[in-house]
């Protein structure tokens, strides 16, 4: 008896679980409509059917059932991809390594964490959750969606997004591996910039070589059932991936020297695919970024939080573009990431980019270096039901997020939600505490990765702090 | 969008700092544009005269002195200088690299430290602030319980001398009572370590304070007639606090939790401090009728932040400046930055969106900014008499898309240049004076 | 990420308190002394006593008969032997005995359980630095004199699942008993589950659960391929190379070939999802244990069907909730709305007392996980991993108090646990022919104010002191 009395009140939390799994068709009705590819429409409906655009136009009729959601006066835009970021992970370094492409972020999602749904108030539909930056390979990421409400991190999955792995130059991982060991035990390399180079043609060859050896094991066992499979490798099987063009990279990197190097080393074993990640000082050689046909993925305007951000510019995004660089401009915070539509804004400010320009640079843009621009990207028919409904418009400081879709299920609404929404409460702790803010000035991804990293390197706690630094 | 752009380039055309990089203090007319004086509403096409440091004539029917160098406004707008409460400017430079920063001195008790002695009047992130229409900020010292006393610096000048406006507050970071939650990044304390050295931290501070009335009183006997008395010891640390008990220095009180502020309003009151501005005050908004109540004016964020607690409202922090305002507390607001003031105006926009509306949100950066800061009578407002800090823009400085385009520090034509937009200049058309293609790569090896 | 936290400060928080368990017995000296006094029967008798021969079968009024470790008869009427000693059941209930199906029970912790200290290179450390050991037999470890195998018996545990103590892979469980005077009495042949948890190597690779999903995949097809390999070269070694060997390697063929499962004990609901992953990518059997905060992956769990242990470990009352009466609870966790609103300062206190419901209910579902388990038909064992023992029955009787029925709970602690760990021919229930495993109380055990007064574990006989508090002791024990 006892159990269903409770079992009733708990119905209360389990209802939200039980919302991420209703794909309602919706209609968005007579919105100024930001299709981002295909310029504004005045006074425009947005129909989602199964989760998918279905159609675009003024007064479209819709099938019996469908949601109506009256958008007068305000702004549609697609759903606003980040192209970097930390939430949603229960552990971001595995910084134990200088090398370490076999871990992915696809193992330790976080689906109860709140920034999942505190992104999603922002207009936040997609994020590529990353690893850290402590190793020059670190591991793969992995791209979600927002599909708050699920405790099951498979259900945020970006069904079909092509694999990335999380690479790093620079002051980061010359700091973690090289400059200090952990136990007293001496240094490892890299220490330098010469040393980080090396680190990645050593992986790359040894990777090339394993490929190699498993090719020719394959070939010869046709011939011979006697043939010995090479020694099984979980970081070479990722490298060899890389090689073979299957994983986009994702650098995280600064200078502008470093970020040339790193286009030395992929054209050596043929990879053409890479984004660099925050890429400060990338203005400075975006004739070379777009010769080969490189991305960035930048900060609307941090820098000087370390030295080698010191010589950059808040116009690194308008320089990049202007030169023909396909460029996104991602949060890399759990702060950032709430209000990407007004970093996106700051081009503006800081090299006066058309709004499409702008608004490209939180989402065709990031699509396309993410790999998932037939999907989301931009307010186009067959594409994912993924959108951001705001009171003014998304660019302006005064623009406010109200509602989100993700694949045509709601995961936002100013009005209508709740002020506590977390999936996940202590049960045993003190309640309504203070708990200190991530502010846009905290470099920090989060939290979450600090504790996690100190759980593995309690001793380290300074390289730490510093290691995980964007 | 385009159109926005020709015009940019049309007054950048035309502003005198184009032809000459130099700061100049001279006699100059701004003529039609709006006027938002903050103190007396907005004039359309308005005209103001700046005469040395000073604004001589605000209206919309002015005459310009023969001599001036007239700036044509048309189509633009003027605003006075915004003011961050709450920065680290010019006391860090490069975030990660300790030698370059001087915001913490060692010890908990050096209310002595002068961050007005360490601001580096060229640190790069000077240019790179004002020219966002931010003229005068607070840059603070951290660190244990009194880090020393905040400078409020003008930013143009080359010396202390130069950049000071005038005014001077001690920092007190109230004792935070722990919290069930995680505090801080490193390893944690047990609940009884914490709890202990809050108790320990909140009898330092009125071991302190008791200590330094003891030294006031000593010091104003004995200058009143030193005649046959010891000489009294030397307590710098006691020098720098006298002025808050006597009320002509302000006292930040940098304080975020709801507990914690509840209990710095009743010591403030036990202690009987006349001159007291709270800073921070994430959670403000949990006791805002408290502090309206107290009178205590509060300098709040910074803005962009996210909720302080888990269970918030994910906007919390956007609206805490305007439910404190609305509560009738005076609120300024403070970025929180060091090299990104330039971001002021963007946490004004976010607090004028989620409930405080522009007109107040516009006061946190200045009029009431001044106010809180003491340095209203110079600084705030466009009004006659008052110092001449102003910028002109486009349009409305919170707005991203809004271009400024000139800026007035003490009177100084301040030359649009940073580094951010020196190195705009040089890297937009890289190659432009290149005559041979461009290598992309070397060959393979 | 509270959750995280909260977990894994919890089992820190805890394992000091094993310690103060351990105090001192009498077990030792008592069986000394009782070999002074010669034995003269091989039979025991408890006559006239409820018996509950398992869940739902039960006998008010009956005798049960063990001689030589077995239970010889049970029943409403049994004759009793000429040579049976007997004990007067009048007021006494029998159960089978419990199983504690995965604890550090009779393993002594050891300096080399945490291995700390410098490596050469930290991102490749030795196996051993690393915290991988499945190749470790717990059987080499164990201690029957250890303090906690009185400890455990007194609370009605007469076997468990005996894991070595470690980081990832900590080594190879052992079925045991809980008596006897040397290691190998205690030893119980069966399944030898290769226990495996997300507790990473210190300062050196695998540190992070990515990091030791990573690791555990690279072993685990590496030792697959070695295995290949090895039958090859078994077969004819005629131009191959000598294929390599590691005992970590080496211990994980069994698994592959799916004779010994990994046992994962988890304690959040996301490493009960990853070492579910693990096992559905690379097909070994998995026996989950722990699984706090279970109920979100309760789906999963069911659709496997793979073998469930549930923690006995609860969540603490909020120090606000510490001293309130269950009804005055009742009322707020019944006030909890899911749509409030804290706009401004006016609104605080609501704020708080919702919160407080709102916590009440998520404390609720810890709580009444193995009631939604039970009733939802997934059978489970209970396990006091990384617990006191101390806390096994206030925790089970919270369980209960949140709709766990006794019978479940029974079943939990004796029939269900014997099936999991592959024992019931020999244990779960009081039936003729089975180990005479028994717990003998002064009253139904889900009673609080019953006591555990005598626990047999193969035929030996232990008496046991008041259970209530952390005072208990064996008092003495008797031969036959």
């Amino acid at each position: 008896m006892k159990l269903v009395r409770l079992t009733g009140l708990l119905m209360a939390l389990l209802l939200v679980n039980a919302t991420s799994a209703i794909a309602q068709d919706v209609v968005i009705r007579n919105a100024t409509v930001l299709t981002v590819t295909g310029g504004t429409l005045e006074n425009t409906d947005v129909l989602i059917t199964g989760g998918i655009i279905s159609e675009i136009g003024k007064g479209l009729r819709t099938p019996r059932g469908t949601e109506e959601v009256d958008a007068t006066g305000k702004f549609v835009m697609p759903g606003i991809i980040d192209a970097h970021s930390h939430i949603a992970l229960s552990s971001v370094n595995e910084g134990s390594s200088p090398v370490t492409a076999e871990v992915s972020m696809e193992d330790v999602v976080n689906p109860y964490q709140i920034g999942i749904y505190r992104a999603s108030a922002g207009g936040v539909t997609t994020s590529h959750l990353m690893h850290g930056s402590a190793n020059v390979i670190g591991g793969q990421n992995e791209t979600v969606k927002h599909r708050w409400g699920s405790s099951d991190p498979n259900d945020l999955r970006f069904e079909g997004a092509p694999r990335t792995i999380k690479f790093a130059l620079g002051e980061n991982p010359t700091r973690v591996h090289g400059r200090r060991g952990t136990g007293g035990t001496g240094a490892i390399v890299p220490a330098t910039r010469m040393g980080v180079e090396q680190v990645l043609r050593n992986a790359f060859e040894h990777g090339k070589r394993y490929m190699e050896a498993w090719d020719a094991y394959d070939a010869e066992l046709a011939s011979n059932p006697r043939a010995v499979p090479p020694v099984w490798n979980e970081r070479m099987e990722v490298m060899a991936d890389i090689i073979r063009g299957e994983v986009l990279v994702h650098c995280h990197s600064y200078r502008a020297d470093e970020i040339v190097m790193l286009t030395r080393v992929l054209k050596d074993y043929g990879v053409d695919k890479i984004t660099f990640q925050h890429a400060n000082e990338a203005f400075k050689v975006a004739p070379e970024l777009a010769a080969y046909g490189a991305h960035a993925s930048v900060f609307s305007d941090w820098w000087s939080y370390k030295f080698e951000v010191y010589y950059s510019t808040a116009y690194n995004a308008a320089i990049l573009i202007r030169n023909g660089v396909i460029t996104s401009i991602n949060s890399d915070s759990g702060e950032l990431n709430r209000h990407l539509y007004h970093e996106a804004a700051k081009t503006q400010r800081y090299g006066n980019l058309e709004d499409d320009e702008a608004l490209a640079t939180i989402t065709i843009n990031p699509a396309i270096q993410l790999g998932i621009q037939d999907r989301v990207g931009s307010i186009e028919i067959g594409k994912d039901g993924d959108i951001a409904i705001f009171e003014g418009h998304p660019l302006s400081v005064y623009a406010v997020p109200e509602m989100t879709f993700v694949d045509g299920v709601k995961v936002f609404d100013r009005a209508a939600d709740p002020d506590d929404v977390r999936l996940e409460v202590d049960p045993e702790g003190a309640i309504g505490q203070y708990e200190g803010q991530i502010t846009s000035r905290d470099h920090f991804h989060d939290q979450n990765e600090v504790i996690d990293f100190l759980e593995a390197f309690g001793d380290l706690e300074d390289v730490i702090t510093e290691t995980t630094h964007n | 969008m385009t159109l926005l752009l020709n015009l940019v380039l049309a007054v950048l055309m035309l502003l005198p700092q184009q032809q000459d990089q130099k700061a100049r203090q001279g006699t100059y007319a701004i003529t039609n544009a709006r006027i938002e004086t903050v103190a007396n509403g907005t004039i359309e096409n308005g005209t103001v005269v700046i005469e040395g440091d000073r604004i001589i004539a605000v209206g919309a029917n002015v005459a310009i002195p023969a001599g001036a160098e007239v700036i044509d406004g048309t189509g633009l707008q003027l605003y006075p200088g915004m003011i961050d409460s709450g920065t680290n400017l010019g006391l860090n430079e490069v975030g990660s690299v300790d030698e370059t920063n001087d915001t913490n001195e060692i010890g908990d008790i050096t209310p002595h430290m002068s961050a007005l002695t360490a601001v580096n009047p060229n640190s790069v992130a000077i240019p790179v602030t004002r020219v966002s229409g931010v003229t005068t900020v607070v840059s603070e010292s951290a660190g244990g319980l009194l880090p020393g006393t905040a400078a409020v610096i003008n930013l143009y000048g080359y010396t202390a001398e130069q950049m000071t406006a005038g005014s001077e507050m001690l920092i007190l970071n109230f004792p935070q009572e722990p919290s069930g939650a995680a505090q801080g990044w490193g390893p944690q304390r047990s609940a009884q370590e914490r709890k202990k050295g809050y108790e320990d931290a909140i009898a330092k501070l009125d071991e302190v304070f008791d200590r330094a009335e003891l030294y006031d009183r000593i010091m104003t006997a004995y200058a009143a007639s030193p005649a046959g008395k010891a000489e009294p010891v030397y307590a710098p640390e006691m020098d720098a606090i006298r002025p808050v008990l006597s009320g002509d220095r302000t006292l930040m009180l940098k304080v975020n939790a709801e507990g914690d502020i509840l209990k710095a309003i009743d010591w403030v009151k036990e202690r009987e401090l006349p001159n007291v501005v709270f800073s921070g005050v994430s959670e403000g908004w949990r006791v805002a009728d408290k502090l309206a109540e107290a009178g205590i004016a509060c300098m709040v964020g910074p803005v962009l932040a996210t909720p302080t607690r888990s269970s918030d409202r994910y906007d919390k922090a956007y609206a805490n400046a305007g439910l404190l305002s609305q509560a009738g507390v005076k609120v300024a607001i403070r970025s929180g930055e060091t090299e990104n003031v330039r971001n002021l105006p963007f946490n004004a926009g976010f607090a004028a969106a989620y409930g405080m509306g522009q007109e107040e949100a516009l006061k946190a950066v200045t009029l009431n900014a001044a106010e809180v800061l003491g340095i209203s009578d110079d600084y705030g407002s466009i009004e006659v008499g008052k110092k001449a800090n102003m910028f002109i823009s486009t349009g409305d400085p919170f707005e991203p898309s809004t271009q400024i385009l000139a800026l007035f520090i003490d009177g100084f034509n301040v030359p649009m240049e940073s580094r951010h937009i020196d190195l705009y200049r040089e890297f937009l058309n890289r190659d432009e004076g290149r005559l041979q293609p461009m290598e992309v790569l070397p060959a393979d090896n | 990420m509270p959750k995280q936290l909260f977990a894994a400060g919890w089992r820190r928080y805890v394992l000091p308190f094993l310690l103060l368990s351990f105090l001192p017995t009498s077990l030792v000296f008592a069986q000394k002394d009782s070999q002074d006094i010669p034995s003269v029967s091989e039979a025991t008798a408890i006559r006239g006593a409820r018996i509950v021969q398992a869940p739902g079968r039960v006998i008010e009024s009956g005798t049960i008969v063990i001689r030589n470790g077995v239970i010889e008869s049970v029943g409403r009427r049994v004759d009793i032997p000429y040579d049976a000693r007997i004990i007067d059941g009048d007021s006494l209930t029998v159960y089978a005995g419990f199983i504690d199906a995965l604890t550090n029970v009779g393993v002594p912790e050891s300096d080399d359980d945490n291995p700390t200290g410098s490596v050469p290179d930290r991102s490749n450390p030795t196996f051993e630095r690393a915290g991988i050991a499945p190749q470790k037999d717990v059987r080499m470890h164990l201690d029957a004199s250890d303090k906690s195998v009185a400890s455990h018996r007194q609370r009605g545990f007469t076997a468990a699942l005996a894991a070595p103590r470690g980081r990832m892979l900590p080594g190879q469980t052992s079925l045991v008993l809980l008596t006897g005077d040397k290691a190998s009495d205690m030893v119980l042949p069966g399944t030898r589950p290769v226990l495996f948890e997300f507790e990473g190597a210190q300062g050196v690779y695998p540190g992070t659960p990515m990091g030791m999903m990573a690791q555990f995949r690279q072993l685990y097809r590496e030792a697959d391929r070695r295995m290949g390999v090895q039958a090859m070269y078994d077969a004819n070694p005629s131009g191959l190379s000598r294929p390599p060997y590691d005992e970590v390697h080496a211990a994980f063929f069994s698994v592959i070939e799916g004779d010994t499962p990994i046992i994962s004990f988890t304690s959040d609901a996301l490493e009960l999802r990853r070492a579910l992953s693990l096992s559905d990518e690379l097909g070994f059997n998995l026996m989950a244990a722990g699984l706090n905060q279970g109920f979100d992956v309760m789906d999963e769990l069911m659709s496997r069907g793979i073998p469930t242990i549930v923690t006995l470990d609860i969540p603490d009352r909020p120090d606000w909730a510490a001293k309130a009466d269950q009804d005055s609870l009742d009322q707020v966790l019944a006030s909890y709305n899911d749509d409030t609103r804290t706009a401004t300062f006016r609104d605080i206190e609501a704020e708080k007392r919702n919160l407080e419901a709102k916590q009440l209910v998520a404390r609720t579902e810890f709580l009444t996980m193995p009631a939604r388990f039970a009733e939802a038909g997934i059978p489970f064992a209970f396990t006091t991993y990384g617990l006191s023992v101390n806390v096994m029955r206030r925790n089970m009787m919270e369980y209960i108090a949140n709709g766990l029925s006794e019978d479940d709970a029974l079943s939990a602690l004796t029939v269900d646990a014997a099936a999991i760990l592959g024992l019931s021919n020999v244990m779960g229930s009081l039936d003729a022919g089975k180990m005479a495993n028994l717990v003998v109380t002064d009253g139904n055990y889900f009673d609080k104010d019953s006591k555990v007064t005598i626990v047999f574990v193969d035929g030996n006989q232990h008496l046991t002191g008041d259970c209530s508090g952390s005072g208990c002791s064996d008092k003495f024990s008797w031969g036959n």
